[in-house]
């Protein structure tokens, strides 16, 4: 004890002089770094998280409500828009549902515009979609019948709600046009004015049965239109000229003897590569109402020659899939065990896994 | 001019006869008498719709079997959600304090027991936090959601004080096979 002493308080007056040496450390705050390729937000029940699918590192996160169905971004005002919905306590009270709009540099929410309290609470990415050069954004009601919503997003306003009997998710196409997909087996096309009002309304023609083999509530868009998918595989490519909607053939990539294997997951069972034409399908071995079912193998489809050109097997079945839009693309699988990974969309090879819990959908930017 | 004459004639004569009978019954019945007898015949003739349907509900109940604490009982062939069973509810009743939404979707399940495709309604039950206890999602019959009266993937929270979701229930509507 009598040597331990002294070393003891030796060592306390040499103690402060070192760390006396050290400059204390300040917090700070990150702000967004310009948006490489290949960047996507992986959209779960609390929130957007930015990722770099090349890299796999993450970049920020969005907080969003947990009824939002999708989030967008529109690049030239750099903002992003969500959908969300409210209850004053949390699981009860008042409801509130807002179009919210964050900014790109710091994620922060900083407008927000009231809407009509009941849009479809779904994690569907098909349930808004930006017109008119990112100026509407237009969202799907369900109150139980359908409607839609516009609002202008530059001047932060509702502008208008068009009633959409039987018919829901939204296409975007041409300037200020969208399709949505009815019950009755046809499209509805809906042209808005400058201003977000609807101008015109055209109905296609029959082009399949809700019964026998209905189309999928999850689209894909094209270079020019949108891919259609069946519960049974079938595939549909859609467009517009003007006032008139324009539907292909269909056609199926199944081979002799695959007729089992259906499309199937849980969020987006189909996704496109607008310039190469390539869709991806989650697909899955089973009997017909099995269209929830995860997909044990993606199915890689040239839409230029109607031909199957890969087939991936998974590890763990997919229940959401995204193509990244870059030169080099990267699909984006979430499995339905809850993880997240990253494929070369060319090669169909594995890259890597990303920890994005519970990711129910993503979004290209 | 000899048709209008018949017609005339034939006016009267209904008239001439409507007045008589008329006349007559006031002075065989009474008021009361009157109004008892129409009473009835009213009374009698809304019973008559009721009879097939009370007999179709005066059959025996639905005979249950399985544990409906499982996404494989037969109610449940077109579920979507959380078990009511297992959160304080049952496969027909809502939990304690929660809501029961007036608005649902609609299955045709089959009975085991005696084979026979019931119609069945899925309600939600809402106003509550979610009770995340046994998850079941099965899809028989299901559609998207621009068909949603077969979709059991949305949120049926609908005409309720409170539009959040707690758990689900299962109610016979009847057998699928009744006309």
């Amino acid at each position: 004890m009598r040597f331990f002493t002294p070393i003891a308080l030796g060592f306390s007056l040499v103690a402060p002089l070192a760390f006396a040496q050290i400059t204390p450390e300040e917090i700070t705050v990150e702000t967004m770094s310009e948006p490489g390729e290949n960047w996507f937000i992986g959209k779960t029940g609390n929130g957007g998280y930015i990722f770099d699918a090349t890299t796999g590192e993450m970049h920020g996160m969005l907080s969003l409500s947990r009824y939002t169905p999708a989030v967008t971004h529109y690049a030239p005002r750099r903002e992003f828009y969500a959908t969300e919905s409210y209850l004053a306590r949390g699981s009860y009270g008042e409801r509130t549902d807002i179009v919210a709009v964050y900014d790109y540099e710091n994620l922060r929410p900083i407008a927000e515009i009231v809407i009509p309290n009941y849009m479809a609470r779904l994690a569907v990415r098909g349930h808004l979609g930006l017109l008119n050069n990112g100026r509407h954004l237009a969202v799907l009601n369900m109150n139980p019948g359908h409607s839609v919503t516009v609002v202008d997003v530059e001047d932060r306003v509702f502008v208008y709600e068009a009633s959409t009997p039987g018919c829901a998710v939204i296409m975007p196409v041409a300037e200020n046009d969208f399709m949505q997909v009815c019950g009755d087996g046809t499209l509805q096309l809906i042209q808005l004015d400058l201003s977000g009002f609807e101008a015109n309304r055209v109905r296609s023609d029959v082009f399949f049965n809700v019964i026998e083999d209905a189309v999928f509530d999850r689209v894909a868009s094209s270079a020019n239109g949108w891919f259609l998918i069946t519960h049974r595989g079938r595939i549909f490519h859609v467009t517009t000229d003007d006032d008139e909607i324009l539907i292909e053939d269909g056609w199926k990539p199944h081979l002799e003897g695959e007729e089992r294997w259906q499309p199937g997951g849980r969020n987006e069972v189909i996704t496109a590569h607008h310039e190469s034409g390539l869709i991806y399908v989650a697909m899955h071995e089973g009997p017909i109402d099995t269209h929830h079912e995860p997909g044990t193998e993606i199915w890689v489809l040239d839409s230029n020659t109607q031909r199957r050109v890969g087939r991936i097997e998974l590890e763990t079945p997919a229940n959401s899939i995204l193509v990244t839009q870059e030169d080099e693309p990267k699909l984006l699988i979430a499995d339905s065990a809850g993880g997240t990974h990253v494929y070369n969309a060319v090669t169909f090879t594995k890259e890597r896994s990303i920890q994005i819990p519970d990711s129910t959908a993503f979004e290209d930017f | 001019m000899n048709i209008d004459r018949v017609f005339d004639k034939t006016y009267y004569w209904i008239d001439d006869n409507a007045r008589r009978t008329s006349l007559a019954l006031a002075r065989r019945l009474s008021r009361r008498n009157f109004l008892s007898k129409l009473g009835m015949f009213i009374a009698g003739a809304a019973s008559f719709p009721l009879l097939p349907v009370a007999r179709s509900f005066a059959q025996e109940s639905v005979q249950e079997v399985g544990d409906p604490q499982t996404c494989e009982y037969w109610r449940y062939c077109a579920m979507s959600g959380t078990l009511c069973a297992c959160c304080g509810g049952t496969y027909t009743s809502c939990p304690p304090g929660s809501e029961a939404s007036p608005i649902t979707w609609v299955g045709t399940c089959t009975n085991p027991v005696d084979g026979r495709n019931y119609l069945m309604s899925y309600n939600d039950c809402c106003g509550k936090a979610v009770c995340a206890r046994c998850g079941c999602h099965n899809t028989e019959g299901d559609k998207p959601v621009y068909f949603n009266s077969n979709s059991s993937t949305v949120l049926w929270c609908f005409g309720t004080e409170n539009t959040s979701y707690h758990c689900t229930v299962s109610l016979v509507l009847g057998a699928a096979d009744e006309n």
